[in-house]
């Protein structure tokens, strides 16, 4: 950590991380909604985003693990359009606040910074 | 692994679902063709879909690229920090275009050019009513699919304006 990089914003940068992570996945069960076989994937956000947040060296992987209690279709696919439509808008806005406290956070430090000028 | 990766895994998407309303429109459009180059008439055919690794990503593997996050799973090791793309992400491909076997519709037209001895003319086993239930499914698919893209843009767009 340095003077011009707070404890939050690298909170926050594990927090988008993990969110653009679900982004693709979300993305990926979309684009496979006709693909035979194939079975929705997701992670477990709450659980990923501490394991992320207790230790801020490791490296981002997530597990990523079928979603039980979907229905499948005859063709072996069980992904749900309304629960990834769903999860894909959830995702936006969780990046969005992520974005915005993060431009936050940045500008107290740039104020702490025209702060001192004044001098 | 970046969020240009997931556009690519929905543009995957957008060409699969292109193609299966291309073969449709075909399927629609040979309705009724007695002749095709092969002989016979014409086949209904169908798409098959399966997933696949984005090939952006595959090819910066096998390139040995050891850039950050975009490894698939078994590559280099990522960058400590970054989240690696993992096994299960995966976009579309329009695998195969295969004909179906069904046999033809046989039609009593005796005056038919194509008829054979009996008077029976072989017409394609094309059905017009799934082919539309085909069709609408390729498009909304393809429907979700912008809206995912346009999803991830936005989130682009926004990690932009930290920079501002």
């Amino acid at each position: 950590m340095s003077l011009t990089e707070t404890p939050l914003m690298d909170s926050l940068a594990r927090f988008l991380d993990l969110a653009a992570y679900r982004q693709q996945i979300v993305s990926a069960n979309i684009a496979n909604i006709d693909t035979p076989g194939y079975h929705a994937l997701d992670i477990n956000f709450q659980q990923e985003l501490s394991k992320a947040l207790a230790d801020s060296q490791a490296e981002i992987a997530p597990e990523t693990r079928q979603v039980p209690g979907l229905v499948e279709r005859p063709d072996g696919n069980n992904v749900s359009l309304d629960r990834e439509g769903l999860l894909l808008g959830q995702t936006q806005l969780q990046f969005s606040t992520g974005v915005a406290l993060l431009r936050s956070e940045l500008r107290r430090v740039s104020m702490a910074i025209e702060e001192g000028k004044g001098q | 692994m970046n969020l240009f990766g997931v556009l690519e895994v929905s543009a995957s998407a957008l060409g699969a679902e292109r193609m299966r309303a291309e073969v449709v429109a075909s399927n629609l459009a040979n309705a009724e063709s007695t002749r095709t180059p092969e002989g016979g008439p014409y086949r209904r055919r169908e798409v098959i879909f399966a997933s696949r690794k984005p090939a952006f990503a595959l090819a910066l593997a096998q390139a040995g690229g050891g850039a950050a996050g975009l490894n698939p799973a078994g590559g280099a090791a990522a960058m400590p920090g970054t989240a690696k793309l993992n096994a299960g992400s995966v976009g579309v491909q329009a695998r195969a275009v295969v004909e179906d076997t069904a046999p033809p519709l046989m039609r009593y037209e005796p005056g038919h050019p194509d008829a054979d001895a009996n008077g029976y003319v072989a017409y394609p086993n094309v059905n017009p009513a799934s082919e539309m239930a085909d069709l609408m499914g390729a498009s909304r698919s393809y429907e979700m699919n912008v809206s995912a893209i346009s999803a991830t843009k936005q989130m682009i767009q926004q990690s932009l304006e930290i920079l501002k």
